[in-house]
């Protein structure tokens, strides 16, 4: 019984293998492999350009590759996209709210999308989880961009989906707020034991929230492992110190760190 | 084809018509104008000697009928739009919402959209100028649907065209049904129209079923044959539209064109 329970913790609930993209000649994606297991918080990391919001949107079947695969809760993308978005919350810190919709609304809205037949309760469950109750009947552009990020979220996790995908969640937010988009997201999988896949450029966030980053550079993942491995990896102090010594334009590891596993040392694993 | 997902996408869009007062003036405006204008004018003609055929009623009914092709195409453009404008469409394309229930979601709001719209504009007539449009009687049925079916498809293309070419597009949803106006010999019979274009009014629809409501007025029966050659060439229209916006999507999502709306 047990062991049947760590192996559904264990089952990928994102697989995508050998994603590309194409724009005008230029390769924003250059055959991306990546695994999110059940209940596995991962970042994926880079400097602007590097391709991470093209992969989520390929991910997310938002764009179509160019080669490669993508299967999200063992359903394939494009083929039974509806199917695999029950199982996918989205959120990104860029996104503004319905101008025309209060809070209440729009999140009714989006749980009658995911297919919830009676959304006003976990809207008000979604609400209280980030102490926001109060914002309920607010209009979607009296919020300020703190405020929305967490709606957004709320939005994304109204039907405790498997896996939750945010980009740039915590961006512009102060302090306080991303503690509470963290604590929020900590308590969420650690209760419904949902997968997250997020993008940040706040690496002392990544520290506190994944247990795995994935590093893109170029369209290419470049270092896959626990925070302290990859930043090992990279003969650097931390995150930051690897994400400084990328944007530099420098993907060459310092140190030799068997911790760190290559794209193709993780797909061995995975098989 | 799940129903609560529409009914949602239509709820979405009864909220935006409640808190945007600007989106009123398709379903009010509009119509209050174009009646109070045509009316005025066929007054004016029909006060002429010899020019009996081009009376109030006539001109009328036409932008009655027009109401119904410019009240469903324009609904359901905008509709799209305001998910364009809002920011919104990243929000609905990550839901498990299928692109069929979207736009049936909004075509289902579209449609109380045109029951106003077209109500105004028959409410004017009938106030101001004597014109009762259910006079046509049961041949308003055929013709409504007909002409449904044209602004839906006509709305469809609007929506490829904005997938494809980004908000700068928008101006086609008013654009295109522009065009159709005086294409579709509403308020002339085609001959009227310059000779190199009277080809392209014979083959639009909508033509033809304003000829059929034209014969209607006149207290002639309905010309099904009319009908017929009108419901056939929304229906090709209707296939054309539904290929166009599956290519601009699929092109939507191969080109990455969701980064202009985010």
């Amino acid at each position: 019984m047990a062991d049947e329970s760590a192996s559904a913790m264990r089952a990928p609930v994102l697989e995508a293998r050998g994603l590309v993209k194409e724009y005008k000649r230029v390769r924003a994606v250059d055959g991306i492999d990546l695994r999110v297991d059940a209940g596995e918080r991962v970042a994926l990391l880079g400097p602007n350009g590097a391709g991470k919001t093209t992969t989520l949107m390929m991910l997310l079947g938002v764009i179509t590759p160019d080669e490669g695969e993508v299967e999200v809760v063992g359903k394939h993308l494009p083929r039974e996209r509806s199917a695999a978005m029950e199982q996918v919350g989205f959120a990104a810190g860029y996104l503004p709210l319905p101008e025309r919709l209060r809070v209440s609304e729009f999140l009714v809205l989006f749980g009658r999308l995911y297919g919830i037949r009676h959304p006003q309760e976990v809207v008000e469950q979604g609400l209280a989880r980030f102490g926001i109750t109060d914002l309920a009947r607010a209009m979607g552009n009296e919020l300020s961009s703190g405020q929305r990020t967490l709606v957004g979220i709320i939005k994304a996790t109204l039907h405790q989906p498997q896996l939750l995908v945010l980009d740039e969640p915590t961006a512009s937010l102060d302090p306080d707020v991303a503690r509470r988009v963290r604590t929020g997201l900590e308590r969420l999988c650690a209760e419904e034991g949902t997968a997250l896949l997020v993008t940040s450029h706040n690496m002392l966030e990544v520290e506190r929230l994944c247990e795995r980053v994935v590093f893109v550079s170029g369209g290419r993942v470049v270092a896959d492992g626990t925070p302290e491995g990859v930043a090992a990896h990279f003969g650097r102090a931390d995150l930051e110190g690897v994400f400084l010594h990328l944007a530099d334009g420098d993907e060459t590891p310092e140190v030799d760190t068997p911790e760190v596993a290559t794209p193709e040392e993780r797909g061995r694993e995975a098989s | 084809m799940n129903l609560d997902r529409v009914l949602a996408i239509a709820r979405r869009q009864a909220y935006v018509l409640q808190r945007a007062p600007q989106r009123w003036f398709d379903v009010v405006v509009w119509p209050v104008v174009d009646s109070v204008l045509f009316g005025a004018i066929g007054v004016y003609f029909g006060r002429q000697q010899g020019a009996v055929a081009a009376s109030a009623a006539f001109l009328l009914a036409g932008i009655i009928l027009f109401h119904v092709v410019f009240q469903a195409e324009v609904s359901v453009a905008t509709g799209f739009l305001e998910e364009t404008w809002s920011r919104n469409l990243l929000n609905l394309m990550v839901t498990p919402i299928s692109e069929i229930e979207y736009v049936a979601g909004v075509a289902l709001f579209g449609i109380v959209k045109l029951a106003i719209g077209v109500s105004v504009v028959s409410l004017m007539a009938l106030a101001l100028f004597a014109f009762e449009i259910t006079t046509l009687g049961l041949a308003l049925v055929p013709l409504v649907a007909v002409l449904l079916v044209v602004g839906w498809s006509v709305a469809l293309i609007v929506m490829g065209l904005i997938l494809r070419m980004g908000q700068g597009a928008e101006i086609m949803t008013w654009g295109f049904i522009a065009v159709l106006l005086p294409l579709s010999g509403i308020f002339y019979p085609v001959d009227a129209l310059p000779g190199a274009l009277q080809p392209v009014a014979e083959a639009l629809p909508t033509t033809h079923v304003f000829a059929a409501a034209q014969e209607v007025v006149r207290g002639r029966p309905l010309p099904w044959d009319e009908v017929a050659i009108g419901a056939g060439g929304a229906l090709v229209l209707a296939a054309l539209s539904v290929f166009f916006v599956t290519r601009m999507l699929a092109t939507f999502r191969r080109r990455g064109y969701i980064s202009r709306h985010v």
